[in-house]
């Protein structure tokens, strides 16, 4: 069930999606986080940040939409107190970074190649934060030279995240492609609001909450998105989008996908992943299967 | 011991106006005032957390209000039906042995019904008094019911005549910002439950943070690890 990217290998193709896993290690009271392919963790800044004020989750028909803002604790702290950590648990993961300049990305790039991390997932795709990210993750152009100028600085598996809210997924992936990424992995959320009116004893109250849906009713954008990037490169992609079970995996690998991240599906089973994984497993066992290549050779000769 | 269990309803039956107690039997070992389960209620993508009511032998309590989809999943549930939950999650009321005053507003009391039982039973005196809107609302066990009023507006005789070196309290957090208000004038610490809407429960998704002052910065606390209970004097009140 192993399988590689780049140099980069995971003992099954199954990782838990940025910012539904935290650091890593917090799910332990839950699963046995190590039996996951790899955990990508939440995503990470140069400098610490506190995220956006006021409510952050609004649960919606067969989904959710968030409006963290990227909290999170810095690369400083992450190196010094989760890489041990994530060591010594023998817990494979992959640092989801994100930035608001070219420089900012450059800059995680080079302190994630002297401190050892093996993979990183670049996050060009925040729908949550003002200024930055979102801007390398709509312009083929910009997404180039990011991806250039990270990939000059780093030297292990570089994953280039994309968003869903462009108009031509393809020529962003041709851009990641051409820069010299090793894998693709989609999709980010999806640009949504979430807008709830009560009329208690005669007056109106409302909730509004702007941010990235996610979670099953984003599946079917997702599986377009992942076939359209399969079109366009040639790299790896590694799908995402409302995978909640074993049949969601057989959908992607035929949309093109190599690799799965699970998101919001954690919050609803937060063994889910490790579940996941053995159920793949056991599938592959009863049906003969002897790799996972086999598996997806096998879905993606069905006419 | 692994947190995600599947529990059997034992009991389930109406106590108020749109409120139920639910009891579930699990093989969970420990659980504290102010701690809570989250409930799978699918369809819905995320769980609903309910705080503790009481917990024995591995059979935890919880006392829910119909509001949508979620508690009225529960509501459906039948004697023997298997309940797929998490916990005991989130950091409870830290117990001293102090005179305590408890305040519980509307359902907020299952909490502070639970504490009641756990000072009881290290002798701690106490003191709760709860408010509900109406009568058809309120839930017993309290020392003193207010229907219709506010429960702040009896806490300074309250204070006066018990005289506690602590308060704990549950409810809105209108409430819970009153309570904190009286705290500070009578110069007594008080601790507070509060709640957020939750996605992971479990302090990783950063969904559920409210700012705290701690080493005089402030800085993110997540309701659902860090709390539900806070030492409302660090709490910055919206
Ligand atoms: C730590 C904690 C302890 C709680 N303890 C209890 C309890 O003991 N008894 C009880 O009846 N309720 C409790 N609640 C609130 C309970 O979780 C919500 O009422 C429940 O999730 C509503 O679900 P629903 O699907 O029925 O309603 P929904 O349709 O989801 O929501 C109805 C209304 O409730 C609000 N709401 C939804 N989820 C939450 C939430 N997690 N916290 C606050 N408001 C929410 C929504 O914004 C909406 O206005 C607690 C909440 C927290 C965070
Ligand atoms: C609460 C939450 C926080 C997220 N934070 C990040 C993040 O920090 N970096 C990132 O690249 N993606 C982040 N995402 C997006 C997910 O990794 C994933 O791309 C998206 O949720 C779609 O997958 P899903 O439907 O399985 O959740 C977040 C998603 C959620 C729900
Ligand atoms: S609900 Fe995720 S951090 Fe509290």
């Amino acid at each position: 069930m192993g399988i590689k990217i780049a140099d980069f290998e995971m003992k099954n193709p199954i990782i838990a999606a940025s910012g539904t896993f935290g650091y890593a290690d917090e799910y332990e009271d839950f699963c046995d986080v190590s039996q996951i392919g790899a955990i990508a963790t939440k995503g990470i800044t140069l400098e610490p940040r506190l995220g956006n004020e006021g409510d952050r989750i609004f649960e919606t028909d067969c989904g959710m939409i968030n409006r963290i803002g990227l909290e999170n604790i810095g690369i400083e702290r992450f190196i010094e107190e989760k890489i041990p950590i994530l060591k010594k648990k023998n817990i494979t993961y992959i640092l989801n970074a994100a930035g608001s300049t070219l420089e900012d990305y450059a800059q995680l790039a080079s302190i994630a190649n002297k401190a050892g991390i093996e993979a990183i997932e670049l996050n060009v795709s925040c729908p949550n934060v003002k200024s930055g990210c979102l801007e390398f993750g709509v312009d083929s152009n910009s997404l180039h030279e990011l991806v250039l100028r990270v990939r000059k600085n780093y030297d292990g598996c570089l994953i280039v995240k994309l968003t869903p809210n462009v108009t031509s997924i393809e020529s962003l992936a041709l851009a990641v492609e051409k820069a010299g990424a090793d894998a693709i992995s989609a999709i980010n959320t999806l640009k949504g609001l979430g807008i709830k009116i009560d009329y208690i004893n005669g007056k109106f109250y409302k909730k509004e909450v702007q941010g990235g849906l996610s979670g099953k009713c984003i599946k079917p954008v997702a599986l377009a998105m992942v076939k359209r990037i399969r079109s366009a490169v040639k790299l790896p992609i590694i799908g995402m989008g409302g995978i909640s079970g074993l049949s969601d995996l057989f959908e992607f690998i035929s949309a093109g996908a190599d690799a799965f991240e699970v998101g919001t599906h954690n919050f609803t089973q937060c063994d889910a992943c490790v579940s996941l994984a053995l159920e793949l497993e056991e599938f592959m066992r009863e049906n003969k299967f002897s790799t996972f290549k086999d598996l997806k050779t096998a879905i993606k000769e069905i006419n | 011991m692994k947190k995600i269990k599947k529990g059997t309803v034992e009991k389930i039956e109406k106590i108020a106006q749109d409120t139920y107690a639910l009891e579930i039997s699990s093989d969970v070992k420990e659980a504290h005032a102010g701690q809570f389960i989250s409930i799978l209620c699918p369809p819905k993508t995320l769980r609903r957390p309910f705080s503790i009511k009481g917990f024995k032998d591995g059979k935890i309590q919880v006392f829910f209000r119909l509001k949508g989809e979620g508690t009225n999943y529960i509501k459906s549930l039948k004697v023997g039906d298997s309940v797929d939950f998490m916990g005991a999650l989130g950091t409870g009321f830290n117990i001293e042995n102090k005179k305590s005053l408890l305040v519980g507003a509307g359902i907020g009391i299952a909490p502070m019904l639970f504490l009641k039982d756990e000072l009881n039973s290290k002798g701690i005196e106490n003191f709760l008094i709860t408010g509900f809107k109406a009568q058809n609302e309120v839930i017993q066990g309290s020392d003193k019911t207010v229907v219709g009023g506010s429960v702040i507006d009896y806490l300074d005789e309250i204070i006066k005549e018990f005289k506690p070196q602590v308060i704990y309290s549950c409810g809105p957090e209108i409430v819970l910002k009153l309570v904190n208000q009286k705290a500070l004038e009578h110069n007594i610490d008080a601790f507070v439950a509060m709640e957020k809407v939750f996605a992971c429960q479990v302090g990783v998704c950063r969904g559920c943070v409210i700012k705290v002052k701690k080493d005089g910065k402030v800085q993110n606390a997540t309701i659902c690890h860090d709390g539900p209970v806070f030492k409302s004097s660090e709490v910055v009140w919206e």
